[in-house]
């Protein structure tokens, strides 16, 4: 196997993620398999997009317009 | 007249922060790379341009790179001329064959150099820029600048009136965030425009003696509740710190949450006397056409397009106005009261959360004595505390003792120290409250509810007043409730906290407040040593412990203050009560690295008690 490097794309590892860390997967040519090197996630880009949409869980109000900031 | 203002700043960085390095990846480093400087400038005339078609003004902060690019130079002469843009001089954005050829060093970050070669750098650009333009800049900046850099600055260059002098939050969770690899420690500062103090940059000045001489804007407008438990990156006027934080459909490419952002803060005029500002401020690192993580360039130019495109149309309406950073100052100082003497007005947001659908509502407070948050989510609990009428003198750089960390410490900080839930033992810093009765405790930590702002003049004194709604306790037979005010008089260096028993169902039960504040000292997660600390119950029955880790306390029946004096951090704090009640200071243990101090006070139906919250310098 070569080396690994960047896909088209430079993809975060959703777990890292999702515990505030920003980190870049390197890219398998070979097995089209992106992998983290800091923690233990693997995934190929179709997973790696569910996982991004996964963990936009948190943001619920995501997709809400505000008007009103108080509570008067 | 309301005044909601924006600053528009772009700046031409011939090798971007993160080009060099994410793009790079898998090349030798070329700090000359002709494609990446022609990329780089081919951006800062995309960002100019869609400022300009959106009617904006911008402030052009031409970096030490930038000002050996003679198309660079050109540009910035044109929009000047026909857009009436500020050319302006950023210290970031140094790195460039010139630079390291020169320093023999691949620093990037002025305020973590040496002194000698800060005053090197700085007059090195600045006559650097003078050379290419004929005068000297009124406006510069950087993600951070220490005040001995802006007093040298100032005094050697008097022109400059204007700095980016910090980032919002961006300390240890930046950190974190970038895998321990991204060193902008400088947490506890302004969220919004400050003239810093002589001493210390966070620290507004106090009176003009104080005064550094500059108007300082904090780097973007930051979500005032997601960027102080997240990763600050994710949530400010940034459209590309948006989609790092991944806040956007991936279908429809809409990122609502910006638009909400920029209109809470337009909100916030209605706490600061009709004002609000807001900083879009994008390094051409976030616009690169290989495209930045998951979002590729079409997204990119999407967010920064349409990110100008509000701002244009809120201008068009009449809802915003535009200024250089330069024009800024002065509107600045008018409009705070500085120019007729007055330092005191404090800045006000009381923000709701935007983002993550819940209710939670913090209120931030910020005068040259404290900046302090109130967490309404814990019934009024103040979570966050930094105590700058202590104006701590703290240089950074290399040859200082804190190379990197700029931060302004916190006395009480609830993400980095606990706050009100710890595990298993020990105690984390919050100033709240507690109600018992006949065994059984309620901390209104656990008491979430909402506030409202006032402003009152009260014995003379401009205060600011947030109201919380009553909340219910319950205990097994015994029901009250209580009201919490607090009052922020402008210039005091206090806090005043009132408690009001508005009804009790058994109008004869006597509970017994206790009013507490658990505090230490630091800039980190990472406790510091608390040896020196010393406590005390002042009045006619005084008790004082010296801090040892001993776990001891100590209490004295109508104690006048109960306080800590932190020589580390040159700061005294206290608590004073309105009546008679019994002061306690408790001493920490090394697994619960902090001290207490409090009050207890037997209170039945409608009886109303108050402390302070009192913050003086003491070295």
């Amino acid at each position: 196997m070569a080396q690994l490097g960047k896909g088209k794309l430079n993809y975060r590892c959703p777990s890292c993620f999702m515990r505030d860390l920003d980190i870049d997967m390197f890219y398998n040519k070979d097995t089209k398999i992106y992998s983290c090197i800091r923690c233990q996630y693997r995934g190929t880009e179709e997973d790696v997009l569910a996982k991004n949409e996964m963990v936009r869980f948190r943001y619920g109000a995501m997709a809400q317009r505000f008007t009103k900031f108080d509570f008067d | 007249m309301d005044k909601f203002v924006v600053n528009i700043i772009h700046r031409p960085e011939m090798v971007p922060e993160y080009s060099a390095t994410v793009t790079g990846q898998g090349k030798e480093e070329d700090i000359g790379d002709k494609a990446l400087l022609t990329e780089s400038l081919d951006i800062f005339k995309t960002q100019q341009r869609l400022a300009h078609e959106n009617g904006l003004k911008v402030t052009i902060q031409m970096t030490y790179a930038a000002l050996f690019n003679d198309e660079a130079v050109e540009i910035a002469k044109h929009d000047h001329e026909v857009y009436g843009d500020e050319i302006a001089l950023s210290l970031l954005g140094l790195p460039c064959e010139e630079f390291r050829e020169k320093y023999k060093t691949k620093d990037f970050c002025i305020w973590m150099f040496s002194m000698e070669d800060k005053k090197a750098i700085v007059n090195d650009v600045f006559e650097k820029f003078h050379d290419r333009f004929g005068f000297y800049p009124e406006s510069t900046g950087s993600y951070y600048m220490d005040a001995d850099l802006t007093n040298y600055i100032k005094e050697t260059y008097p022109t400059v009136k204007c700095a980016v002098a910090t980032c919002w939050e961006e300390g240890p969770k930046a950190y974190h965030t970038c895998n321990n690899s991204w060193y902008t420690l400088f947490d506890g500062g302004p969220w919004a425009p400050w003239i810093p103090s002589k001493q210390n940059t966070h620290a507004p000045a106090a009176n003009e003696t104080e005064d550094c001489g500059i108007v300082a804007i904090p780097h973007l407008s930051r979500d005032l509740l997601a960027c102080y438990d997240g990763n600050g990156s994710n949530f400010g006027t940034h459209p590309q710190n948006v989609l790092r934080g991944m806040i956007y459909d991936t279908k429809t490419w809409e990122f609502p949450y910006l638009y909400n952002l920029i209109d809470q803060y337009r909100d916030l005029e209605k706490y600061n006397n009709g004002y609000a500002y807001n900083m879009m401020f994008v390094g051409p690192g976030w616009m690169n056409k290989m495209g930045r993580w998951e979002q590729p360039y079409e997204l990119l130019y999407k967010s920064y397009s349409e990110g100008c495109k509000y701002y244009g149309d809120l201008k068009k309406e009449g809802k915003l106005v535009d200024m250089t950073m330069s024009e800024f100052a002065d509107y600045y100082r008018q409009k705070k009261g500085v120019n007729d003497g007055n330092y005191n007005e404090p800045e006000c947001a009381l923000w709701r959360d935007i983002l993550y659908g819940s209710d939670k509502q913090l209120f931030w407070y910020c005068d040259p004595y404290m900046r302090a948050c109130v967490n309404m989510d814990q019934g009024g609990a103040i979570v966050d505390l930094r105590p700058y009428a202590a104006k701590l003198e703290w240089p950074v750089g290399i040859g200082t003792p804190h190379v990197q960390d700029a931060s302004y410490p916190f006395l009480i900080q609830e993400k980095y120290r606990a706050g009100y839930f710890t595990h298993y033992a020990g105690a984390g810093t919050v100033r709240s409250a507690k109600l018992t009765y006949k065994g059984q405790e309620v901390d209104l930590c656990l008491c979430p509810t909402h506030a409202h702002f006032s402003e009152e003049v009260i014995d003379g004194k401009k205060t600011r007043i947030l109201t919380l709604d009553p909340v219910e306790i319950e205990f097994s037979d015994v029901t009250l409730k209580l009201q919490t005010k607090e009052y922020f008089e402008e210039g005091s260096s206090n806090i005043k906290i009132e408690r009001t028993v508005l009804e009790m169902s058994d109008p004869a039960a006597e509970i017994l407040l206790d009013e507490y504040m658990t505090a230490c000292y630091g800039t980190t997660e990472y406790p510091e040593d608390m040896s020196g600390i010393t406590l005390a119950c002042e009045g006619k029955d005084a008790k004082t412990i010296n801090y040892e880790y001993k776990c001891r306390d100590a209490a004295s029946e109508g104690a006048t203050a109960v306080s800590a004096t932190i020589p580390a951090i040159w700061t005294k704090v206290s608590l004073t009560p309105s009546a008679e009640a019994l002061g306690y200071i408790e001493e920490g243990y090394a697994f619960s690295p902090m001290f207490k101090l409090g009050y207890k006070k037997k209170i039945s139906d409608k009886e109303v008690f108050a402390t302070w919250l009192n913050l003086e310098k003491a070295n």
